[in-house]
């Protein structure tokens, strides 16, 4: 078994689930021989403070980077402990503030998590922007969490399975004359919504007039590759995987699970236009016990060299732009933040999926079951 | 010659019935004792969340029968619910065909026995993800399988075998197969080795020995390990994920959706169907006669 590595970059909370308890045969590594990490030399006095912050994130390879850019750095720089609890998780956030049993100050999610239980009750502190770096882009800011991290969907493909012609857009995913071979897409399982956008835009809608979706029309332009689909995959180590066996040429895929297919050497490449840019947020429990640590941790990991340290150490990029001076260009041009591919992406609409993911998940099953 | 251990007659403390007296309430009392720190680890780390979970099903947002209603009129869980039936049907037989012989050559061995034992539970040991990984190496297109087809020259397409129902009940036979072992040889070692001599005495052939004494009296074995197969099949996630096709979408992951998309009572309303449809199995196993009583003396 051990040529076949299982690289967990854990983001995702299903692979957070299926690899709890057999962690054993994963080969968890951050990525490359890393370069110097910047330092932040000295912080404002305002994030300076004394106690501890808790912290809840997804485990793995994640977290330790997090560690890494973030907590080691932020605790000798402000006095202020951290601690971590690896089982960051919605339910549990929800049931924590119900109880007022708060085991986390601040917990890491997704804006679209966030955004959902706001919907439903008062979960989650507003966020005190006058501490935030100016540089945290505004797309990034919400009034009750604040993205810190980026990463994309994306198209991947086999270098060495079209005879040099390169895919660069959904209609070619969709080309099996001028693309032969079997793919992969998202299928059923915990890994986010089915990616209407990708059918949408491969049946011609520009990226720009994407929402609202219109499933019927995305259905009837799946109705057009699903003969290709080999796989609809469930977790993010599946398309990885079934490029590196030449199983499929080509495949929608997390950006962050490709650069240690290519480290591999594996010829494979990722094509960054028309992908999806999708976010990591934090967000403060209701009443943290240690709520103003918190909101000073979330600030100092929103910094420049903090964002950059981070995205040098596991390939997701960074939502303050000033850290890409910070990033040797080399290790920029693998993240989604890199301005040559972030104008590629097209920002995921949080707002409308969780209006309506429900309905859609419905046709899409259905369909996909059909 | 051992001496007994006795408390001369002239003691005091010393009683006369040395038999545990299962009456006396206090007796009586003893085992639940011994038991009750699993006992209440299983209150504690089980049935409690299985009662959450129900109750989630009930009350999420509100008191009602929304979502069990909401099941009939669910187009996706009823053909979700009918594969799921199904593959762990078509995994249960399967795993009887391939238990069958094994058991019994496991029944029969002396010294090679534990050799036996090893080699059934050796798998055993290893995570079902990295059994799930395996088959994906053996059966894909460029895997070790179609590779020596290929070699051989007795193909010259690789075949699809991965990404295939086919696959999925391979993989989960595979993983399954000690559960259904076990019990049936366990079965097979407790029949009274006098019943085949007797049958071979009055006249019986070795097949005739095998269908109308050994066979009937190893049911038993074989109802309860099917029971244990089928149970343990409902719950697959990882193993057709993996390995199946598109439309081995299993109930498991339509759960894991719900839970993401934060609909636990749906999500809840799921488990209890895969947990009553356990039970159920459970029940019927019940009604066939030896089966609590091999599942009891199961070992492994």
């Amino acid at each position: 078994m051990a040529q076949y590595p299982v690289h967990t970059i854990n983001r995702r909370r299903a692979i957070r689930l299926i690899t709890a308890g057999v962690g054993a045969p994963f080969v968890i590594r951050l990525a490359g021989a890393q370069p110097a990490l910047p330092e932040q030399a000295n912080v404002p006095d305002i994030l300076k403070g004394s106690g501890e912050v808790r912290i809840a994130n997804y485990g793995g390879a994640t977290a330790e980077a997090q560690l890494k850019a973030w907590f080691e750095p932020f605790e000798k720089a402000t006095g202020i402990k951290v601690r971590t609890f690896p089982t960051a998780d919605t339910a549990k956030a929800k049931a924590m503030v119900e109880t007022g049993n708060l085991e986390w100050d601040l917990v890491n999610l997704g804006r679209g998590d966030i955004l959902k239980l706001m919907k439903v009750g008062d979960y989650f502190e507003s966020i005190d922007y006058s501490l935030i770096d100016d540089g945290l882009g505004k797309e990034y800011r919400f009034g009750f969490g604040v993205e810190m991290n980026t990463f994309a969907q994306v198209m991947a493909y086999r270098t060495d399975a079209f005879k040099g012609a390169v895919p660069a857009s959904w209609g070619d995913f969709w080309d099996t004359n001028r693309f032969p071979g079997d793919r992969a897409m998202y299928g059923i399982g915990a890994g986010g919504p089915p990616e209407i956008e990708f059918a949408l835009m491969a049946a011609g809608v520009p990226a720009d007039k994407l929402y609202p979706l219109d499933i019927e029309k995305a259905l009837a332009s799946y109705d057009k590759i699903r003969k290709s689909v080999a796989k609809w995959w469930t977790t993010g180590a599946q398309p990885p995987q079934m490029l590196s066996d030449r199983e499929i040429v080509m495949t929608t895929v997390w950006n962050g699970r490709m650069s240690a297919l290519q480290e591999q050497g594996v010829p494979a490449a990722i094509c960054w236009n028309q992908g999806l840019l999708k976010r990591d947020a934090w967000g403060i429990l209701k009443g943290a016990k240690n709520k103003a640590n918190a909101m000073k941790l979330l600030a100092y990991s929103t910094m420049p060299i903090p964002q950059a340290r981070f995205a040098m150490l596991i390939p997701y990029g960074n939502t303050n732009e000033g850290a890409n001076e910070y990033i040797p260009p080399q290790r920029l041009a693998m993240l989604p933040s890199a301005p040559e591919n972030k104008k590629q992406l097209v920002f995921s609409n949080v707002e409308w999926w969780i209006e309506n993911r429900d309905i859609v998940q419905a046709k899409f099953n259905k369909w996909l079951l059909g | 010659m051992s001496v007994p251990i006795m408390t001369p007659p002239s003691a005091p403390g010393y009683k006369r019935n040395v038999v545990i007296d299962w009456n006396n309430a206090r007796t009586r009392a003893i085992p639940w004792l011994l038991a009750s720190p699993l006992l209440v680890y299983m209150a504690v780390v089980y049935a409690m969340p299985v009662v959450a979970m129900l109750l989630r099903s009930l009350n999420d947002p509100s008191w009602s029968l929304d979502h069990y209603a909401a099941l009939a009129g669910d187009a996706v869980f009823l053909k979700v619910f009918w594969i799921t039936l199904g593959t762990s049907l078509a995994v249960t037989f399967g795993c009887v065909v391939l238990a069958y012989p094994v058991a019994l050559a496991l029944s029969r061995a002396r010294s090679t026995a534990p050799l036996i034992l090893m080699v059934i539970l050796l798998p055993f040991w290893t995570s079902v993800l990295v059994r799930s990984y395996a088959w994906m190496v053996l059966l894909g297109r460029h895997g070790v399988i179609n590779e020596a087809l290929l070699a051989l020259g007795l193909i010259d397409q690789p075949l699809k075998l991965l990404n295939t129902t086919m696959a999925t009940q391979i993989a989960m036979i595979h993983i399954l197969l000690p559960y259904m072992i076990l019990p049936i040889a366990n079965a097979l070692r407790q029949i009274d080795p006098s019943l085949p001599r007797a049958a071979w005495g009055l006249g019986a052939t070795p097949w005739g020995t095998f269908r109308q004494v050994i066979f009937p009296l190893s049911m038993p074995g074989v109802a309860a390990g099917m029971l244990l197969v089928f149970v343990l099949a409902l719950g697959f996630y990882i193993t057709p994920a993996m390995v199946g096709s598109s439309s081995d979408i299993t109930l498991s992951m339509l759960i894991a959706q719900e839970v993401e998309q934060l609909n636990w009572g749906y999500a809840g309303t799921l488990s209890a169907v895969l947990l009553a449809l356990a039970l159920a199995m459970i029940g019927i196993g019940q009604l066939v006669p030896g089966v609590s009583n091999a599942l009891r003396t199961t070992k492994s």
